[in-house]
């Protein structure tokens, strides 16, 4: 019912709304949010699709996800300055395709169902700026999705711990999950489309399908693959690793419009590296304060900097930063502790990617771009959220455990 | 009397190479029913008379829904529409065009599916017999149409061609999931067919009309 909101809402607001009242689509992923809020845990075991038992419901964790993520989509689209209705279509159906891969049990219904919504913001993208960056996200975040789809035949692997079949299902998911997830060598196409789309474009991806796909691929081991653990999650510590130096590096190097952008995919890596290869339990915990501060934030960070918002900005970057008592302090610290129980080599590669990505930090925080100052009080209400988000932030700092048991529950 | 395992991939391996060099505007829905037809062996072997009904009703659907999505695409009011095959982006001249990419690229899938056939088992099914065969050569050609696509017909093509494989692999599960499974994996085949003729039919009709409102 939840996804059959969000998909009706969005594509309702994209033929009803216009020009005037397009930032009323924020409505659609409250709405989501809302009724995922409101949603209790279902007296029924399992919805049934034939033998397969396709919804089995949201657990604590995904929900908290979820709302979380949607109330940022909203926040995300009032905030941005300029609003095309249709992108209230791409949102719903992200949001449905989200909500059903997280409350699916089988494979199969889950890889679908991020297929549906990857191929949707593709479609969305190429229409927007045919070109290079938008179609390898097609190929490559396709190519993720089609291993995804195809590990599905081969689960469960009751009876085949062993030998090449759980090796290949632990690579195929690898693979998947790196792919969706944007982490180096098959990150390039997130990099590109960050440069060539409106970040209101790029933030259904960013932050309703990001958040789910790490949850999702948290929730992948646990002696579902046998032989293939090692294989999945060497991989994911090996690319995230990776991705997270080389993202927090271009963070440094690279344009300042899409420096939240690659701060946001080298946290990302190091969070996919440190559930894939860390240990489990302060990687998890790390991994959630994280994200929540990333769906605090985005609203903020992913606005432009000459359209307002100087100083919410310039304390969000500092909550971005690593520096106690900011929220990702906690995050970094518990992925860092998770990671310097594998071994020195992971530990000297996580600390390389949050120096660098403090680095970039400072660099956003000592930028002053020209702002175009509005006036009267409609002006003053991207400041008034701006400063409630921030406010968030330094409380997530503050209490990370408690607020993030709070919001994925303990 | 045992089915020819020789056969059974030579039927998928037609199927494939016909699915990877289709092009144009109704390249999926051929993609799609090629490889029912070509993967329908496999699914008669493991999934009897209901294996063989959910790649028909995929095929059919394919086609159907391909020509409901053109026509809904030129009925509905005209927007900026995308041609679904004009290239993304035009790239160098180059010696080798997109076609060769993707005859080598089917070229290599052979030893890869070779390898998953003898060495990867799905479900109860015993692979040294080769029956994995055409199912993993059609999923890497389709994995490869992806990765070299250059428009979204192309984006399409390669994930019904995934879509039919999976789906034919959750027939050879054998289990009370895999005739499900298969359906759900075989519709996503037809609802490319449907995106990319509702696409066809949106761009189709904006040239038209205004070439008839500049004449």
């Amino acid at each position: 019912m939840i996804a059959a909101a969000w998909l009706g809402l969005g594509v309702l607001a994209s033929a009803v709304l216009r020009r005037r009242t397009a930032r009323l689509v924020a409505l659609v992923p409250l709405a989501g949010a809302g009724l995922t809020f409101l949603a209790a845990r279902s007296t029924v075991p399992s919805i049934s699709l034939g033998g397969l038992t396709a919804i089995t419901g949201l657990d604590r964790a995904g929900q908290g996800v979820l709302v979380v993520a949607g109330v940022s989509m909203a926040v995300v689209v009032a905030l941005h300055p300029t609003v095309d209705v249709s992108v209230a279509r791409s949102i719903g159906i992200v949001g449905a395709a989200v909500t059903v891969a997280m409350a699916s049990s089988d494979p199969l219904v889950t890889a679908l169902a991020l297929t549906a919504a990857i191929a949707t913001l593709v479609i969305r993208w190429i229409s927007l700026s045919p070109g290079r960056a938008t179609l390898a996200a097609g190929r490559v975040a396709g190519g993720g999705t089609a291993a995804l789809v195809a590990a599905s035949s081969f689960l469960p692997l009751t009876g085949f711990t062993t030998g090449f079949r759980p090796a290949v299902v632990g690579a195929m998911l690898a693979i998947g999950f790196a792919a969706l997830l944007a982490v180096y060598p098959l990150g390039g196409w997130a990099a590109g489309l960050l440069g060539s789309l409106r970040p209101l474009d790029v933030a259904p991806w960013l932050v309703l399908l990001v958040p789910v796909v790490l949850l999702i691929a948290e929730r992948i081991p646990g002696g579902v693959l046998g032989d293939g653990i090692p294989v999945f999650e060497h991989l994911l510590l090996i690319v995230g690793l990776g991705s997270a130096a080389w993202g927090g590096l271009w963070a440094v190097r690279g344009p300042a419009r899409t420096r939240y952008g690659r701060i946001f995919m080298a946290d990302i890596a190091l969070s996919i590296a440190a559930v894939g290869g860390g240990r489990p339990s302060p990687a998890v915990v790390g991994a959630l304060v994280i994200v929540l501060t990333h769906l605090t934030l985005a609203p903020i960070l992913l606005r432009s900097g000459e359209s307002g918002l100087r100083w919410p900005r310039r304390v969000a970057w500092t909550m971005l930063s690593g520096v106690p008592p900011s929220p990702t302090f906690w995050g970094r610290l518990l992925v860092l502790e998770a990671l310097a129980a594998g071994n020195v080599g992971s530990t000297i590669a996580a600390v390389f990617a949050m120096t660098a990505i403090f680095v970039a930090t400072v660099m956003a925080c000592s930028t002053t771009l020209p702002v175009v100052a509005g006036s009267g009080w409609r002006a003053r209400i991207p400041d008034a959220m701006a400063w409630g988000l921030v406010a968030f932030a330094i409380a997530i700092g503050l209490a990370p455990q408690s607020i993030s048991g709070f919001v994925f529950g303990t | 009397m045992g089915v020819s395992p020789p056969l059974l991939s030579a039927a998928g391996i037609l199927a494939a190479v016909i699915a990877m060099m289709v092009d144009g505007r109704r390249a999926v829905a051929i993609a799609v029913v090629f490889l029912a037809a070509g993967m329908a062996p496999t699914a008669a072997t493991f999934g009897g008379a209901p294996g063989v009904a959910v790649l028909g009703g995929a095929a059919v659907a394919a086609v159907v829904l391909s020509m409901a999505g053109w026509v809904g695409g030129r009925l509905l009011p005209w927007l900026a529409g995308l041609d679904p095959t004009i290239p993304a982006f035009a790239p160098a001249d180059r010696l080798f065009g997109p076609r060769s990419r993707r005859a080598f690229g089917a070229a290599i899938a052979v030893p890869i599916a070779s390898w998953v056939s003898f060495n990867v088992p799905v479900g109860q099914v015993a692979t040294v017999q080769g029956l994995l065969f055409p199912i993993a050569y059609a999923w890497t050609c389709g994995v490869v149409r992806l990765l070299v696509a250059r428009t979204v017909e192309d984006l399409a093509v390669g994930v019904s061609m995934i879509s039919l494989a999976t789906g034919t692999a959750w027939l050879l599960r054998s289990g009370t999931d895999s005739l499900p499974g298969a359906a759900l994996a075989c519709l996503v085949g037809p609802l490319a067919a449907l995106v990319a003729g509702w696409l066809n039919g949106r761009s189709s009709r904006g040239p038209h009309a205004r070439i008839e409102a500049e004449a």
